[in-house]
């Protein structure tokens, strides 16, 4: 796996995960939780179209035709698969996955790829409100099945010890390797992450996941535009 | 139906400050209700973050002391 396969993952997860929170506009629990999914959701969504900008620079493009047809072809992580039913999986996906795709993207930051050094800075100053937002209701206490399944998930997504992002930290093209983004994220949540075992040869190295499946139709389809023609005056397909 | 106990009885009011230049004095361009003052920080960038603040700064309100109030004389 590339450098360029990498930020695709974090282009693919910011995508989703800016989805799920814009989704939770009108649903969280006081109004200004709703505007922070809202504001956290179109960040989330932006940063991903930055990172998505950064591929050919890095001189190689992953995306392939399939992306238009697979879903699983998107390489987000499970816990994006279905929209989220609670609080809850809000809570945790907002504490534990967004922090580790901001360790991630400060791991590009401080390594030496120049492009990735300049334009995913800014993006570090914004994810700081995420941060509070997430740590703040981590703090409030929820329950241990979504926060164990976000755990998993980004110790998952941060990949082997010996796998290809430890060998980007090891060629100083990121600046930390996967034990040390681990570290990073229980040092800023001030907590320990639960003992979690992962069966590496179950893992995928393109989807940065050991389960199957993908995202769901109607989230694909909205993606993919293909929603947007449902709606559309009867006469615009014959038009266009 | 989860009950969120830091939304009501927890919770406090933050006055939100803001300012476009150097130049002009920083004024109030709104409130926030939030139980700590992380989720208030996050609350008040995501309310008011539609104009290009060069600072923003928030408040307990509580901590914001009255001389007077309309109606009485100081």
């Amino acid at each position: 796996m590339s450098l360029s396969e990498l930020v695709l993952s974090i282009a693919d997860n910011k995508q989703m995960l800016g989805l799920r929170y814009a989704e939770w506009a009108t649903r969280a629990p006081s109004l200004e939780a709703d505007i922070a999914a809202a504001a956290m959701g179109l960040d989330d969504l932006g940063h991903s179209r930055v990172l998505y900008g950064c591929l050919e620079p890095l001189g190689e493009d992953p995306r392939g035709p399939d992306r238009e047809s697979d879903p699983a072809s998107l390489r987000a992580l499970p816990y994006f698969d279905e929209p989220w039913t609670q609080w809850a999986q809000f809570v945790a996906a907002n504490a534990i996955l967004d922090t580790a795709f901001t360790a991630m993207i400060e791991s590009c930051v401080n390594g030496s790829v120049e492009v990735l050094q300049h334009r995913l800075r800014k993006m570090l100053m914004e994810e700081r409100y995420h941060f509070l937002h997430g740590r703040s209701w981590l703090k409030s206490g929820i329950s241990a099945e979504p926060l164990e399944g976000a755990w998993r998930e980004a110790i998952e997504w941060f990949g082997p010890p010996d796998g290809e992002v430890a060998v980007l930290h090891g060629e100083g093209k990121l600046s930390l390797g996967p034990k040390e983004l681990h570290a990073r994220i229980e040092e800023q949540l001030e907590m320990r992450s639960p003992d979690i075992k992962v069966d590496w040869k179950r893992w995928d190295p393109i989807r940065r996941r050991t389960k199957p499946g993908a995202i769901d139709e109607h989230t694909f389809g909205m993606l993919r535009g293909l929603e947007e023609k449902r709606f559309a005056p009867s006469g615009a397909a014959k038009e266009a | 139906m989860t009950s969120y106990k830091r939304v009501s009885g927890d919770a406090v009011e933050y006055e939100v400050f803001a300012r476009k230049t150097r130049a002009e004095p920083l004024h109030q361009v709104g409130s926030v209700v939030a139980p700590d003052d992380d989720l208030a920080i996050a609350y008040a960038r995501a309310t008011y973050d539609e104009e290009r603040w060069c600072e923003m700064a928030i408040v307990r309100k509580e901590h914001v002391i009255e001389l007077w109030q309309p109606g009485e004389t100081s």
